[in-house]
């Protein structure tokens, strides 16, 4: 009960924060307003009692990534932005929209609890074997997450380094300055690919 | 049967319906705002609404993938921000604007 009561206070707060997140002008404003969303988020997932992705959601999301934000929000010189107009012509139709497929979302959310709660084969637990109790049996979450995470996803864990790096290199090579960027690829004349002539001589 | 005996104690559709409107939200964000910043603050929260999504079937199902998967959404949501606040920046740069319908030199 009190578990339920908790869920609905966060689910609350993440909603009413969302929905200041994106109706402020200030960034820096709606940037803290997406923290705080992430906070409650958090909360949710202990409710859950996941609580390794919960620590993650606050160390990582609400940390690190928002940090970045900060960063670059700070970097460039965005005061100005406040004085205009801040919303697209579409607005309306594009609220319209949105509220379209949020009813159908609940529509179709209710219906399907709906016949399951009347017995109907729609909503039924797997019974994976983590309940709660097999979970702490089992030495906690951190402990069964990492024993589930190594063993049957070790590949995709890897290719998230991968997309990782990926990431960091494209990031560096897109904010770096134009005039190192020609330095660093002009060492062969321009208008020409490197290895034109090899190839003619070849052929 | 939305719950569980012995399971989690909170109902899976509660879940669904946060999600679905954390998304919406989110969805809402990116349609509406010009601001490129609060554009990217909406897709962070449309994948948070995954990640709610993700760990509340984990729970309901009594499964861990669902709890490990939102390790690989957060990584590429990472990635994502990183990547998204170097084409800001580079953006600002050249346009010295970040409203995003400011940017029309592909427009045929």
């Amino acid at each position: 009960m009190v578990d339920k009561i908790l869920f609905i206070i966060f689910a609350a707060f993440t909603v009413i924060g969302a929905l200041a997140v994106i109706t402020r002008k200030n960034i820096i404003h709606a940037l803290l307003l997406l923290v705080f969303t992430f906070l409650n988020i958090a909360a949710i997932f202990f409710l859950t009692q996941a609580y390794f992705i919960a620590m993650i959601q606050i160390l990582v999301y609400a940390g690190a990534i928002m940090v970045l934000f900060v960063f670059v929000i700070m970097f460039l010189n965005l005061r100005t932005f406040q004085q205009e107009k801040q919303t697209h012509r579409q607005r309306w139709v594009a609220l319209a929209l949105s509220v379209l497929v949020l009813a159908e979302f609940v529509a179709v959310l209710y219906g399907v609890t709906m016949t399951s709660a009347k017995g109907g084969f729609v909503l039924q637990s797997v019974q994976g074997g983590f309940s709660p109790a097999q979970v702490a049996a089992a030495g906690g979450n951190n402990a069964v997450f990492g024993q589930t995470l190594f063993n049957n996803m070790l590949l995709p864990f890897e290719v998230a380094s991968v997309v990782l790096l990926v990431a960091m290199v494209g990031a560096i090579i897109l904010v770096k300055k134009e005039k190192n960027a020609q330095l660093a690829t002009r060492d062969w004349e321009p208008g020409t690919e490197p290895g034109d002539d090899e190839v003619e001589e070849e052929v | 049967m939305t719950t569980v005996p012995g399971g989690i104690p909170i109902p899976v559709d509660w879940y669904l319906y946060l999600s679905a409107a954390l998304f919406i939200i989110g969805a809402a964000g990116v349609l509406t705002r010009r601001n490129l910043f609060i554009i990217l603050f909406s897709l962070e929260l449309m994948m948070n609404a995954v990640n709610i999504n993700l760990v509340g079937f984990g729970g309901f199902h009594q499964n861990m993938t669902g709890q490990n998967f939102v390790l690989f959404t957060m990584a590429v949501a990472a990635a994502e921000a990183a990547a998204g606040l170097a084409i800001a920046t580079a953006l600002f740069r050249n346009k010295q604007t970040l409203m995003v319908d400011l940017f029309d030199t592909m427009k045929g």
